[in-house]
């Protein structure tokens, strides 16, 4: 079973939404420009039809008795409720229609600069030159907004210079929020699955214990025969082991996301040592195993943090497989011993063995994940729970023979 | 009160666990073994039955152990056994700190399930008929654990009349000795022999440890230098044998 993690698909989730928040933004841009341009100009054509000082000046002739305009023009001055004044080239107005009464009937060369650029008391007004007359053209008050805008060029030219670091931050910004997006998304979707795992092994041990619980009574029935009871015995025995591999399948599981940090306790491995190898030799006979636990002086009060349950499950991993893959007659002699090193502590534990296959230990030295195709190994659990606590960890063959396991994990000051 | 007086309420939602858990601790001498299928029905036979040890799952249909525990314990002192399958509540059950007496994860075989609810009636009961042997002994020597007091008979030189001495143990060899006592041919750690002395944060006593265990085989042993029952097992502990 493999609980491989998938990068690929991850990865191609977060190019995704890469990809689809540029496209949100270009849009949402995109339609803000139209909206802004296209919506002004439809609205100003469709409920407004402005008159310009040119089709003024285009109806306007001049007669005896002064400047007349066309009556249709007349007209369209009421209907837009606009106003004309003509200035000659000494500010005096010589024609006007509509004019506001509070407006003067002579403009001076300041008068003039000024509402070019803004209002004339409040009313909108647009200027054109006419030989040597200025057609003004006038709204009613509050009917326009309008604006001058004026840049100095050093700030252009440093928003030119600029430009691109924007565009940079922009970019980081969605790249930045496509990975929290797709963190969430994993994160739910690994959530799931540690769940369902846990699930099914909630699911499958109550069955078990029943299991378990009939075939140790039958195990122990002196009415059946000892054949009976044998086999009562193996059932048992085997329900024992798929108990383990449903607590290393969970644990697995809980481990594959280093996210998922670990409960920190203060630990004291020489304590943690000296508990798991009594209980081994305590549940086992004198001539199956001899465990030689050695703290180095200065060791004995070295602490580190950890989840108490995995550290302890690190030694019952270890020399649960030193028991299985040594022969029926040897006796299993393990040594672990424990020293500090530049501020870490450090655990060597050996055995007699037959030493790992290379199977094994390439499948254990590996940066990739799974590739003994075993993932509830025993020993890559091991190796998973270190990892999880940032620490070292070594696998190896003894020259004299057997395995040793090197770690190393960083002791809690004080 | 004898063992058998002792009322057990076990609540699991499945029917063959109940059944054979029942069988279990029936064999094992507890007859009056009440059961549960859910919280509801464990509050109302809680209730009227008043058991003296509740074995409950975590997982129940209408609701969780942990609660129900927190009801139950709102008022009485009930020992509580909890029985989980998933190692998630092992954490929860350690860290809590809910004061449950004990837990034992799915799938567990007959006879731990029996030890520990022996241990925790006894922890809670000093129940009488369970209680450890209240005489250890060690060849000649005989520890009254009831009062600490160590009685030698030597098998005497017919020129010497009685020989019959009697010693006193100190509250901390006691301790050394009942730890060992309970665990009778185990090893035992330097570790838990500590925590059993001096309970709470206990780190660096070990030497002090050592001088006591020299005391009490001093008390215990024929030939304290050459022990033959309160042995050293190297590197790791003691052992009473």
């Amino acid at each position: 079973m493999s609980l491989k993690y998938n990068y690929k698909k991850t990865i191609r989730l977060f190019l995704y939404g890469v990809a689809v928040l540029v496209m949100i933004i270009l849009l949402v841009g995109v339609l803000n420009l139209v909206f802004l341009f296209v919506g002004t100009f439809a609205y100003i054509n469709m409920d407004t039809n402005y008159i310009y000082g040119g089709t003024v000046m285009e109806a306007l002739t001049l007669t005896e008795n002064g400047y007349v305009l066309s009556e249709e023009m007349e007209q369209e001055f009421a209907e837009q409720n606009q106003w004309a004044m003509l200035l000659d080239e000494t500010g005096q107005v010589i024609w006007s229609i509509r004019k506001p009464e509070e407006l003067k009937e002579i403009y001076t060369q300041s008068d003039i600069a000024r509402m070019t650029r803004y209002y004339l008391n409040g009313y909108p007004v647009q200027l054109r030159v006419w030989e040597d007359r200025i057609m003004v053209v006038g709204l009613q008050k509050d009917a326009v907004w309008k604006y001058n805008l004026e840049f100095p060029i050093a700030w252009m030219e440093f928003i030119k210079r600029i430009w691109w670091y924007y565009f940079l931050i922009n970019f980081t910004w969605i790249v930045v929020l496509a990975f929290f997006f797709t963190r969430r998304y994993t994160r739910k979707r690994e959530q799931a699955r540690i769940e369902w795992i846990s699930g099914v092994s909630h699911d499958i041990r109550t069955p078990l214990s029943v299991v378990m619980g009939y075939a140790d009574t039958l195990e122990h029935d002196e009415e059946l025969s000892a054949e009976t009871r044998q086999q009562a015995a193996m059932i048992r025995h085997q329900s024992v082991v798929m108990k383990e591999l449903i607590a290393d399948l969970n644990l697995t599981s809980q481990l594959e996301y280093s996210m998922q940090t670990p409960r920190r306790e203060k630990v004291r491995p020489a304590e943690v040592i000296r508990n798991i190898a009594a209980e081994f030799l305590n549940d086992s006979l004198p001539e199956q195993l001899e465990i030689d636990a050695q703290i180095a002086p200065g060791a004995e009060g070295v602490c580190v943090k950890a989840d108490r349950q995995l550290f302890m499950r690190i030694f019952r991993n270890l020399i649960n497989n030193s028991l299985k893959h040594s022969g029926q007659e040897d006796i299993v002699k393990i040594q672990i011993s424990m020293w500090q090193e530049k501020g870490k502590c450090r655990i060597r534990y050996a055995d007699n063995g037959v030493g790992y296959s290379e199977e094994i230990l390439r499948g254990l030295c590996s940066r990739k994940k799974d590739t003994s195709g075993n993932a509830i190994h025993g020993l890559q659990i091991v190796k998973k729970i270190i990892l999880a606590h940032g620490g070292k960890i070594r696998f190896g063959n003894c020259e004299e023979g057997g395995s040793y396991c090197l770690m190393e994990i960083r002791r809690e000051r004080g | 009160m004898h063992i058998n007086e002792y009322k057990i309420l076990l609540v699991d939602d499945e029917k063959t666990l109940r059944e054979m858990v029942c069988g279990f601790l029936q064999r094992a001498g507890f007859h009056k073994v009440i059961t549960a299928a859910d919280c509801r029905e464990a509050r109302e036979r809680f209730h009227k039955e008043a058991p003296h040890l509740v074995l409950l799952d975590v997982m129940l249909p209408d609701g969780d152990g942990f609660s129900l525990f927190e009801d139950l314990q709102k008022d009485s002192e009930v020992p509580v056994i909890f029985l989980s399958a998933r190692d998630e509540d092992e954490n929860r059950l350690r860290g809590l700190g809910l004061g449950a007496d004990d837990y034992i994860t799915k799938p567990f075989l007959p006879e731990e399930l029996i030890l520990r609810v022996k241990a925790v009636l006894k922890r809670v009961y000093r129940a009488k008929d369970m209680r450890e042997e209240e005489l250890v002994v060690l060849g000649a020597c005989r520890v009254d654990m009831g009062s600490g007091v160590v009685y030698w008979h030597r098998e005497a030189d017919i020129s010497i009349e009685e020989t019959d001495t009697e010693v006193t143990l100190t509250a901390k060899e006691y301790a050394i000795l009942q730890k060992l006592a309970q665990e009778r041919g185990r090893i035992v750690t330097i570790d838990a022999l500590c925590d059993a002395v001096w309970q709470e944060e206990n780190y660096g006593y070990e030497n002090t440890l050592i001088v006591h265990i020299r005391r009490l085989r001093e008390k215990i042993e024929e030939d304290p230098s050459h022990p033959k029952y309160l042995l050293t097992v190297r590197g790791l502990g003691y052992r009473l044998i």
